[in-house]
């Protein structure tokens, strides 16, 4: 067109104008196109811009498509989670909710608008809770009244997934926990019936056995009733005992005990019931005391102290050793016995467990004295541990946490602050 | 928080900081309702080893205000907060001296429970006690969930709740009055009952505190020593009291 006129380089630099504008153009379309895709129709361009455009809304559709199968996908999600018979929690790496289902709410009292991002352990405040998290050990559930006097109660089985993220299950386990009361109440009821028909039964036995008119046949007979009635006594002691240590989850505060005092009291009334038969051995090898309940450590240790005589053949040592360190303070009751073979340690503490039957019921235990060991030691924050060596001995250790080690120093003064009712 | 999220310039380090600061007075928040709770079920059941547990367990409440209050001080001098986050932290350190307050009047209900349990129990069974002690608890639980969720709107309706345990209180008292006068040998375990409810009055109204500290937080206002309808009135206007 340029050459018609003369002047070739004005009609070229024209059409090039023309066909930038017209690019220009397009692409302005496809820019408006893009930014409102969801409104408006594809611009109809032919050429690359046509190819260009209809690639785009290909793409376009099937991201479209994907996210509506998510959503639907999620929507469905919800819908189930709602219909789960136990709530459902997911926190993040600072144990924020990121989601709940419906039954979490209502068991939490979450809701559902405000909640999400706020540290699960802030709405709920359960001390026991915080701790649980915190800690971040997941083996075990937790089981907790939300509150006290209520009877409601909660189970939490956390279960970590990625780095550090946390789906909480959370459970009405009231119904359990009803259970376990009215099966401890039974035991408590049952023990506390049966003792005094047993005292009466008991009580003629031993005059009957004293009773020179009986005829000589029925002699040892009595003396063996006399001898069983004794045991059900001890068993009917015992169950009560622990009915007692069960009732309260609480940690026992007590008052400090002088263990020296303590341990050569066991060891005398040792040498008492069983005679010669062993050396027993007191090694004092701290001057600190125990935080605790004097009663309850008596009785966790008389029954060790005990049980280490019953099974230790004549002529043998039974040590008793009480040490602290940083870890706490420990004691320990070394019997030079027959030992436990391995398969029986883990199973040693539970009630009425024997280690041989037929031989442990001569000795006259009541099959519970471990058990009222680990419930007093759990008292107080404690535990029990038990290694032994067939042929060569057993060591049953109390363990108790370094708060519960009383300094020599260490002396309450009495409190008289409201004394007069007069408070601070 | 909404509210720090907005501010780019603040770091994430001080977010986190303020979140677990926050979190913080919530947990020691919740040791005081346990405290109480168990205060008042010592007094109920007639258990002197919870009441003397509750007594013991206190210097765990004042433990934890000492390490908030260094936390927020902390905090004050390293990161010079200003707006939201400065009303958050005075909000904090004022929160956590009613909270210990709390914490000092349930160790004194433990303490009077447990020598209570030692006595003879009066024929209602504290069941006064009971009732006022089970509503000044969901006051506290309350007025820490409207921390917990910064709710301005929860706060306000917790703190005109107060008003229930003041009449409950005053009615405790005059039904204590007659007791007095019917049976004079009655006379100290009465007094003693009336220190209980005494002090949980005056937990009900630290949960009010709070309630205004989280108004504070939210609005900016101080709503302290007004009376809770101008409150109302001048948030809803959105003009300062």
């Amino acid at each position: 067109m340029g050459w018609t006129i003369g002047h070739p380089w004005w009609g070229l630099t024209g059409a090039l104008a023309i066909v930038l504008t017209q690019q220009w153009v397009k692409l302005h379309q496809l820019d408006h196109w893009l930014r409102n895709r969801n409104r408006r129709a594809p611009p109809d361009a032919g050429g690359l811009w046509g190819d260009v455009v209809s690639q785009v809304s290909r793409l376009h559709r099937r991201k479209q498509f994907h996210k509506q199968r998510l959503l639907s996908l999620f929507r469905e999600l919800r819908r189930s989670s709602a219909t789960m018979p136990d709530g459902v929690v997911v926190l993040n790496t600072q144990h924020e909710i990121l989601w709940f289902n419906r039954k979490a709410g209502e068991l939490l009292g979450l809701r559902r608008k405000t909640d999400h991002g706020i540290a699960l352990a802030s709405l709920l405040r359960l001390p026991q809770f915080g701790r649980y998290l915190e800690k971040g050990d997941f083996s075990s559930a937790l089981r907790i009244q939300p509150r006290i006097g209520d009877a409601v109660w909660i189970e939490f089985q956390g279960m970590p997934y990625g780095e550090g993220q946390l789906v909480l299950l959370v459970r009405d386990v009231t119904r359990q926990a009803q259970l376990e009361t009215m099966r401890k109440d039974f035991v408590a009821n049952a023990s506390h019936e049966l003792r005094s028909p047993l005292t009466v039964i008991a009580g003629y036995l031993e005059t009957l056995s004293l009773d020179d008119g009986v005829p000589a046949d029925l002699r040892l007979p009595i003396i063996e009733m006399r001898r069983q009635s004794e045991r059900m006594t001890a068993i009917i002691a015992d169950l009560l005992e622990l009915s007692r240590l069960e009732a309260s989850d609480e940690q026992v505060i007590g008052s400090p005990i002088d263990i020296t005092a303590l341990l050569t009291l066991i060891a005398k009334d040792l040498a008492a019931n069983n005679g010669t038969r062993h050396g027993v051995e007191v090694r004092i090898e701290s001057g600190d005391g125990l935080m605790a309940d004097a009663g309850l450590v008596h009785s966790a240790f008389w029954n060790l102290a005990e049980n280490a005589a019953k099974y230790t053949p004549a002529g043998g040592t039974i040590t008793l050793r009480w040490w602290t360190d940083e870890d706490g303070g420990h004691l320990s009751v070394i019997d030079t016995g027959p030992g436990i073979s391995a398969e029986h340690l883990p199973r040693l503490t539970e009630r009425f467990y024997r280690v041989d039957p037929g031989r442990a019921r001569d000795t006259g235990g009541s099959g519970l004295g471990l058990a009222i060991v680990r419930h007093v030691l759990q008292r107080h924050g404690g535990e029990l541990a038990i290694t032994s060596e067939e042929g060569r001995g057993s060591i049953f250790t109390c363990h108790f946490p370094p708060s519960r080690v009383a300094r020599q120093s260490f002396a309450l003064n009495g409190d008289s602050r409201y004394a007069d009712g007069v408070g601070a | 928080m909404d509210t720090a999220d907005l501010s780019p310039h603040i770091s994430r380090r001080f977010n986190e900081d303020l979140d677990r600061v926050r979190n913080q007075v919530l947990a020691m928040g919740g040791f005081v309702e346990q405290q109480l709770a168990k205060s008042v079920t010592a007094l109920v059941e007639g258990d002197s080893s919870l009441g003397e547990a509750v007594a013991h367990d206190d210097f765990h409440v004042n433990n934890m205000e000492v390490s908030i209050d260094e936390e927020c001080s902390r905090i004050l001098a390293t990161r010079a907060p200003a707006a939201s986050d400065l009303r958050l932290i005075v909000a904090i350190i004022k929160a956590i001296t009613d909270l210990e307050r709390m914490g000092d009047e349930c160790e004194k209900i433990g303490y009077i429970a447990s020598r209570l349990a030692a006595q003879e129990r009066p024929v209602d069974k504290y069941r006064e006690v009971k009732h006022l002690g089970r509503v000044v608890q969901d006051l506290v639980h309350d007025a820490l969930d409207a921390f917990a969720r910064m709710d301005a709107e929860a706060a306000l309706r917790v703190a005109r709740r107060d008003r229930l345990v003041d009449e409950e209180y005053e009615a405790i008292q005059r039904q204590s009055i007659t007791f007095m006068m019917e049976d004079p040998r009655s006379i100290r375990r009465v007094l003693d009952v009336m220190w209980v409810v005494r002090a949980l009055e005056r937990i009900g109204d630290h949960a009010k505190n709070i309630c205004e500290y989280v108004i504070y937080m939210v609005h900016g206002k101080d709503i302290r020593h007004i009376r809770i309808e101008d409150v109302e009135r001048a948030l809803k206007d959105g003009n300062g009291p």
